[in-house]
C-alpha cells in the first residue's frame, strides 16, 4: 500500500514537472478542510494555507497524565507554556519545544506553611513585570496570585464595593498590565472585567460592551415611553453580552466576545482609559456569510471565544462555531484562517483557547483534551515577514516580500494593498493605481489618482490649456457668427416686412 | 413660426420645460424612432455608469455582469410608466395616445441621462473630496427631468398641475400594481412549466423501461 502510494507519488510529481507547472504546496495536503481566504468582493476563495497542523500533544504525551478539559493556555515570556488543566485542578508548565511538561501546580504553599489547593482554574497568566503567575480558581471564588515556584503570595475575592453588585465572583480569565493590575473577566457580569489595583483594591469595571442596536431593542424603548414604572421593572433588561476572553498586548487590551447574537464589538482593542480604538472600524470578525446548516435549520454566526496577540501584533481570533483561527494584521487586515471543526488532526470538537509563541499557533480543545499545534507555512513565512515590515512603516522595503507573496498567490488581497501602499509611497502612481483596483481598496485608489492626476496636469499643461483656449474662442467665434446670422436674417425679415408695407 | 426638424424640437422641449411640450403637441411634433433611441440610450448610460464608474468612488458590487437588472431599470420600468400612465390617464380625461406619452416621456428623460453620462466622465477626473461637483450634478439632472416629466405629462394630457400630480401618483401605483401580476403571472408560468416538465421525465421513465 505504502510503495503504491509512493509510486503514485512520484508518477504525481513526474506529470507535473513535465508539465511544466509548479508544484503546489503539500502543506494542506493532510488538513481536514481546503484552505481558503476572502477576495475583494468578500467571498470565499481558494487560497494557500498560512498555518499546517503540525501535531496535536495530549497531557499523556507531556508526560503528566491526560488533560480534562483544559480551558486556557499562556504562554509566558520566557517561551514556558503554561495549561488550565480545569477539571483535574492544576495547572502544567510545558517547555517552549511543547515536548515535555516542567512543573505540575496543584497546590500552593502559604508562607506559614499550609497548602491551598486550585478548584477548577479556567484562566492562567504569568506577568513579565512581576514575574508572578496569575490564576483564575474559579470554584474557589478568587483570583490566585502565586510566584511561579509554587508560594502563595496573595488572592482577590469578591470586593466589597458597592459597584460590584453580582453575588458571585468567578473568574474566567485573567491578566496583569505592566503597572501591576489585575484584570479578570467574570462570569454572568455584562459590565466587563474587573480592574484591581495591585494591592488587590478593587477599581472598577473595563472595557463593557455596548448594547447593540437591533429593532427588537429600539422598539422597546419606543413603547416604554408610554410605560408605568411597575411595567418597566418587569421587563426584561437589555444588557450586552459580557466579554469571553481578552490579551494584552503591551499598551493594549484586546477583548473578544462570543455570543450568536452580538455582532458589534465582538472584538475590540481598548487603551488604557478603556475606550475601543476598533469603534468605528466596519469590523467583520470570521467568516463574512455566517454558515447555514439546513439539517438544523439555523445559521452558525462567528462566536470568538478567544484572542490572542502575537509577538509581530497579527491579531488570532479563535471561532468556536467553526473552529477556525482567523488571523488579522494590527490594521485588522484578514491574513489567514485555518482549522476545522472536524476529528482529525488540525480540526476541533470545542476549540476553547489560544496562543502564539514565535511563528507557532496553540489551540486547546477542551473536549478532545489536546493541545494543536500548528506552524507557519512558507507562505505564512513570506506574508508575516512582509506585514511586519509594512506595519514598522517600512514600506518600500516591504515591496519585495509583498511581491514574494503575490507569485504564490496573485489575489492575496493584503498583499496587493501592501503593494499599493508602497508603490503610493515610493511616487509610482501609476502602479499603486493597478494595485488598488485589484485589492479593491477605492481608498488607496483615491490617493494614488490624485497623485497620477497631478503630474499628469504638470506634465501636459501646455496642452491642455492650449485645448482649453482654442475651445473656448471656438466658442465665442459660433456665437459671435450665429448672433450675426439671425441679426442679419431678422433684418432681411424687416426689409421684407417694410416691403410689404410700401407696396 | 417654429418649423423646427425633430432633432431641434428635441432640444426645444429639454430646453424649454415650461412651454417645450406644449409647442411641440401644437405643432404634432415627436418622432417614435428617437424616443426609442432615447430608451436605448438610457440602458447603455445605466450601464456605463455601474460598470465604468472611475474607481476611486468604489467598486462595482457585482462579482459577475447580468444585463437583466440593468434592463428592467430602463426599459421595462419605462415601458410600465408609459403603459401605466396611459392606462391611467385614459380613464381620467386626458387627451394623450400612447405613442405621444412614449415620446413626451423619453424626451424628458434627456437631462437624466446626460446626468448619468456626465458624471461617468467627472468620474473619471476628480477625486473623493469633489465628489460635491458629481453630486451638483446629479441633483440638476435628475431635478431638470422631473421638471419635464411634470411639464410632459401636463401637456401630452392637458391636465391642471393640481390633476397632473393627482395623474403621476396614480401612473406609480399602477405600475406596482403591473410589476405585481408580472411577478405573479410568472411564478404561476414557473409552475406549470414544473408540473409539464415532471411529467415529461415521468414519461420518460415510462417509456424507458
Amino acid at each position: 500500500m505504502k510503495k503504491n502510494k509512493r509510486r503514485l507519488a512520484a508518477a504525481l510529481c513526474a506529470a507535473v514537472i513535465f508539465a511544466g507547472s509548479v508544484i503546489p504546496s503539500a502543506a494542506n495536503a493532510g488538513e481536514p478542510s481546503e484552505s481558503y481566504n476572502y477576495d475583494r468582493w468578500n467571498e470565499a476563495v481558494p487560497s494557500q494555507a498560512g498555518y499546517a497542523a503540525e501535531r496535536s500533544v495530549s497531557g499523556s504525551d507531556l508526560g503528566v497524565g491526560s488533560f480534562d478539559t483544559p480551558s486556557d493556555i499562556f504562554c509566558a515570556w520566557d517561551g514556558l507554556f503554561y495549561i488550565a488543566d480545569t477539571k483535574n485542578d492544576r495547572i502544567v508548565a510545558v517547555d517552549e519545544e511543547f515536548t515535555s511538561a516542567v512543573k505540575v501546580y496543584s497546590s500552593f504553599t502559604k508562607p506559614d506553611g499550609s497548602k491551598t489547593t486550585l478548584d477548577k482554574p479556567k484562566g492562567v497568566y504569568v506577568s513579565q513585570y512581576t514575574g508572578y503567575m496569575y490564576i483564575a480558581d474559579s470554584e474557589n471564588d478568587r483570583v490566585l496570585i502565586a510566584t511561579r515556584e509554587g508560594g502563595y503570595i496573595s488572592e482577590i475575592t469578591r470586593p466589597d464595593d458597592p459597584v460590584y453588585n453580582a453575588p458571585t465572583f468567578k473568574p474566567l480569565r485573567v491578566l496583569a498590565d505592566k503597572a501591576g493590575n489585575v484584570y479578570t473577566v467574570l462570569g454572568n457580569i455584562t459590565t466587563g472585567a474587573a480592574m484591581f489595583s495591585p494591592d488587590g483594591k478593587f477599581i472598577g469595571f473595563y472595557g463593557a460592551n455596548r448594547v447593540q442596536p437591533t429593532k427588537e431593542i429600539i422598539g422597546t424603548f419606543f413603547r416604554s415611553l408610554f410605560l408605568t414604572e411597575e411595567k418597566k421593572a418587569r421587563r426584561t433588561r437589555n444588557v450586552p453580552t459580557g466579554i469571553t476572553s481578552f490579551d494584552i498586548d503591551g499598551d493594549f487590551i484586546f477583548t473578544c466576545t462570543s455570543s450568536s447574537s452580538q455582532k458589534t464589538d465582538t472584538v475590540k482593542k481598548l487603551n488604557a482609559a478603556g475606550k475601543n480604538i476598533f469603534a468605528n472600524l466596519p469590523l467583520v470578525i470570521g467568516d463574512y456569510t455566517p454558515i447555514y446548516d439546513s439539517y438544523q435549520n439555523t445559521v452558525f454566526s462567528p462566536a470568538i471565544t478567544d484572542i490572542d496577540i502575537s509577538e509581530d501584533g497579527c491579531i488570532n481570533c479563535l471561532d468556536y462555531t467553526t473552529g477556525r483561527i482567523f488571523q488579522y494584521d494590527e490594521d485588522c487586515n484578514l491574513l489567514f484562517i485555518a482549522g476545522a471543526k472536524a476529528n482529525q488532526l488540525g480540526g476541533f470538537t470545542s476549540a476553547a483557547a489560544l496562543e502564539s509563541h514565535a511563528n507557532k499557533l496553540y489551540v486547546v480543545d477542551s473536549v478532545k483534551d489536546t493541545v494543536t499545534v500548528f506552524r507557519e507555512t512558507d507562505f505564512g513565512a513570506a506574508v508575516h515577514k512582509a506585514t511586519a515590515l509594512y506595519n514598522a512603516g517600512y514600506y518600500e522595503e516591504a515591496l519585495e516580500p509583498w511581491y514574494e507573496v503575490l507569485r504564490r498567490d496573485s489575489g492575496y488581497k493584503r498583499a496587493n494593498i501592501g503593494v499599493a501602499s508602497a508603490l503610493l509611497r515610493k511616487g509610482d502612481y501609476k502602479g499603486s493605481m493597478k494595485y488598488a483596483k485589484r485589492a479593491g481598496s477605492p481608498d488607496i485608489y483615491n490617493k494614488a489618482f490624485e497623485g497620477y492626476r497631478r503630474e499628469f496636469i504638470k506634465k501636459h499643461f501646455a496642452a491642455i490649456a492650449a485645448v482649453i483656449m482654442i475651445s473656448t474662442a471656438a466658442l465665442i467665434l459660433r456665437g459671435r457668427r450665429r448672433r450675426r446670422r439671425s441679426a442679419a436674417g431678422n433684418n432681411k425679415e424687416k426689409e421684407e416686412q417694410s416691403d410689404d408695407g410700401s407696396d | 413660426m417654429m418649423d423646427l426638424t425633430e432633432r431641434q424640437w428635441v432640444r426645444h422641449a429639454v430646453t424649454h420645460p415650461v412651454e417645450g411640450f406644449e409647442d411641440m403637441r401644437w405643432k404634432r411634433s415627436g418622432s417614435m424612432r428617437i424616443a426609442l433611441l432615447i430608451v436605448l440610450l438610457l440602458f447603455f448610460a445605466q450601464i456605463a455608469h455601474s460598470r465604468l464608474y472611475g474607481f476611486q468612488f468604489g467598486m462595482p458590487a457585482e462579482k459577475t455582469f447580468s444585463i437583466v437588472p440593468y434592463l428592467v431599470r430602463s426599459v421595462v420600468i419605462f415601458a410600465a410608466w408609459v403603459a401605466g400612465n396611459w392606462a391611467v390617464c385614459t380613464l381620467l380625461d386626458g387627451e394623450g395616445t400612447a405613442r405621444n406619452i412614449c415620446i413626451y416621456s423619453a424626451y424628458a428623460l434627456i437631462p437624466y441621462i446626460a446626468q448619468l453620462l456626465i458624471n461617468v466622465l467627472l468620474s473619471h477626473i476628480l477625486i473623493q473630496d469633489e465628489k460635491v461637483f458629481m453630486d451638483a450634478v446629479e441633483l440638476i439632472g435628475t431635478g431638470w427631468s422631473a421638471i419635464l416629466i411634470f411639464s410632459a405629462v401636463r401637456s401630452v394630457h392637458q391636465y391642471s398641475p393640481g390633476k397632473t400630480c393627482f395623474a403621476i401618483v396614480l401612473t406609480a401605483a399602477a405600475m406596482l400594481v403591473m410589476l405585481f401580476l408580472l411577478v405573479l403571472f410568472l411564478s404561476l408560468i414557473q409552475q406549470i412549466w414544473v408540473f409539464l416538465s415532471t411529467i415529461y421525465t415521468e414519461i420518460t421513465y415510462r417509456l424507458r423501461v
